[in-house]
């Protein structure tokens, strides 16, 4: 839940990145860290990871500056993507303000992709959230993995298969190179700030 | 495409997948390249090149198994439990309103049991804190599958009429709950009449060795943290008996009854071993040439190598 003061005009809010794992959360993460220095408050931590697979979370803050008059701080989390830390996922999640969903485009984790999906429905319903009305934006990832030759699923598919119902809006990415990346974090945060406006009417 | 192509492009996307750390993928490929090489008899090094899948597929395979056995709450440095603590300290309603409570559970729910009992522990000194920090602090010996520990620890706190009546339901309905749900099989009417419960030992009285010494991480009081050596003044099987000089008394309380000790080393004339223990008492002697000094026993209920 964010947490906005009007009275010193400052608002921060929560943006988790998940997905399945090896997806490329931490890689956007990485990226955004290394891409947006100025926005950056502070070093990007990764809690506990086992070679490149993070097994509790990773944090990056920034700042967007000032919006509306209001000093807006966004705090940037992954979750663990591997089945089995859902639990740790479920805590991640708490207090969450958005969401990206970074859904790998490789057609060997298709199956993972909608598993994830049906797991951050889940989890965002125990926590009283409706994934329809939550912020949400799909990311599909590793687009570039297609030159190498890889079997890469077609966008259209992608978007039928886990965007069909949930109409938000999506972005074909590439988190290594960077592209897509921008413009998912935009997004992300432009529907989180629209629904904090909607809900606390912090901008006049 | 032909089967030399095709085994070809199917061996570059194993390589690729594990080059991404889609171990699961790449293990699938390797062994489908695996099946194509072995349907053909006229492959050139056909031998050779089912050696290699074979290393492949054996490296791959084990890289798998060792992620699968990564525990997923496990503990981590003292810098990012601090941070754990401090991003998920906000208005929890479990916590009821207390940022210091809601640390601890967020702790405790990450894993990091010995920190958030630590934590707990002090918490129960407050009034309106005391029964939430203490659901807490059984729930985390309960995860750590110290049921009976939690047992002993209940009774402790019921013997020091540590809540009123009315938290004693509360937490006596609780602790019910949670030790049904872990499959503990428990009696918590009337504890506090009852002797003290001790942990089960897992250990035979006969498997273990003459200790010499101890060694152990001082686990509360003005001491906490710090390494001490005892030797040990008499054993009787899993119990054992150190004394320490009334100078040190310091050190003593730094040892409660009932207290669980874990990473204790233990020396004998033959071999070091580790476990964990429980402490059975911590008096003053009052007879005797040690008059004045401590007597501590403790219980090794645990020996883990």
């Amino acid at each position: 839940m964010a947490v906005i003061n009007l009275k010193n005009r400052q608002i921060e809010c929560k943006l988790v990145f998940y997905g399945p794992g090896r997806s490329g959360k931490t890689t956007n993460l990485e990226f955004i860290h290394k891409k947006f220095q100025k926005q950056v408050l502070g070093k990007m931590i990764s809690i506990d990871t086992e070679g490149d697979r993070t097994l509790f979370f990773d944090f990056l803050p920034i700042g967007l500056g000032k919006i509306k008059g209001c000093d807006v701080k966004v705090q940037l989390y992954t979750v663990p993507g591997q089945v089995k830390y859902k639990a740790t996922r479920q805590l991640v999640l708490k207090g969450v303000d958005g969401v990206v969903f970074v859904a790998d485009s490789l057609a060997v984790r298709r199956e993972k992709n909608m598993v994830s999906l049906k797991d951050l429905h889940e989890n965002l319903m125990k926590m009283g959230l409706n994934i329809r009305k939550i912020p949400l934006v799909l990311q599909y990832n590793k687009r570039d993995l297609e030159t190498k030759g890889l079997p890469v699923m077609p966008l259209e598919k992608m978007e039928h298969e886990l965007n069909r119902q949930l109409k938000v809006p999506s972005f074909p990415a590439s988190a290594v190179t960077g592209e897509g990346v921008g413009n998912t974090l935009t997004a992300a945060l432009k529907l989180t700030l629209q629904s904090l406006q909607k809900e606390f009417k912090w901008a006049h | 495409m032909n089967l030399g192509e095709k085994i070809k492009k199917y061996f570059q996307e194993a390589e690729l997948y594990a080059s991404h750390g889609l171990l699961a993928e790449a293990l699938e490929k390797y062994q489908a390249v695996e099946g194509l090489v072995r349907s053909s008899g006229k492959i050139r090094n056909r031998d050779g090149i089912l050696n290699k899948l074979a290393v492949k597929i054996k490296e791959t395979s084990q890289k798998l198994n060792k992620l699968d056995r990564i525990q997923p709450m496990r503990e981590v440095n003292e810098d990012a439990q601090s941070l754990i603590k401090e991003m998920y300290t906000f208005d929890d309603p479990e916590a009821k309103g207390s940022a210091v409570l809601g640390g601890a559970v967020a702790l405790a729910k990450f894993g990091q049991y010995d920190k958030a009992i630590e934590e707990l522990n002090r918490l129960l000194e407050y009034d309106k804190l005391r029964l939430e920090a203490a659901k807490n602090i059984l729930w985390c010996w309960v995860q750590q599958n110290y049921g009976e520990y939690a047992v002993s620890l209940y009774q402790k706190w019921r013997k020091q009429k540590l809540f009123p009546p009315d938290e004693t339901e509360v937490i006596q309905a609780y602790f019910n709950e949670l030790m049904d749900g872990a499959g503990v099989e428990h009696e918590l009417e009337e504890l506090e009449c009852q002797q003290t419960i001790e942990p089960d030992s897992e250990v035979e009285d006969e498997d273990i060795l003459d200790i010499s010494a101890v060694k152990f991480v001082l686990p509360g009081g003005p001491r906490k943290g710090e390494s001490i050596e005892l030797e040990i003044s008499f054993q009787s099987g899993k119990y054992i008996q150190m004394i320490i000089p009334r100078r040190e008394k310091e050190l003593t309380d730094s040892i409660h009854v009932g207290a669980l000790i874990k990473n204790m080393i233990f020396y004998s004339p033959v071999a070091i071993f580790y476990g964990e223990g429980f402490v059975s008492s911590n008096n003053a002697i009052d007879a005797g040439p040690k008059k004045g000094d401590f007597s501590l026993e403790i219980k090794i209920i645990k020996i883990v190598s």
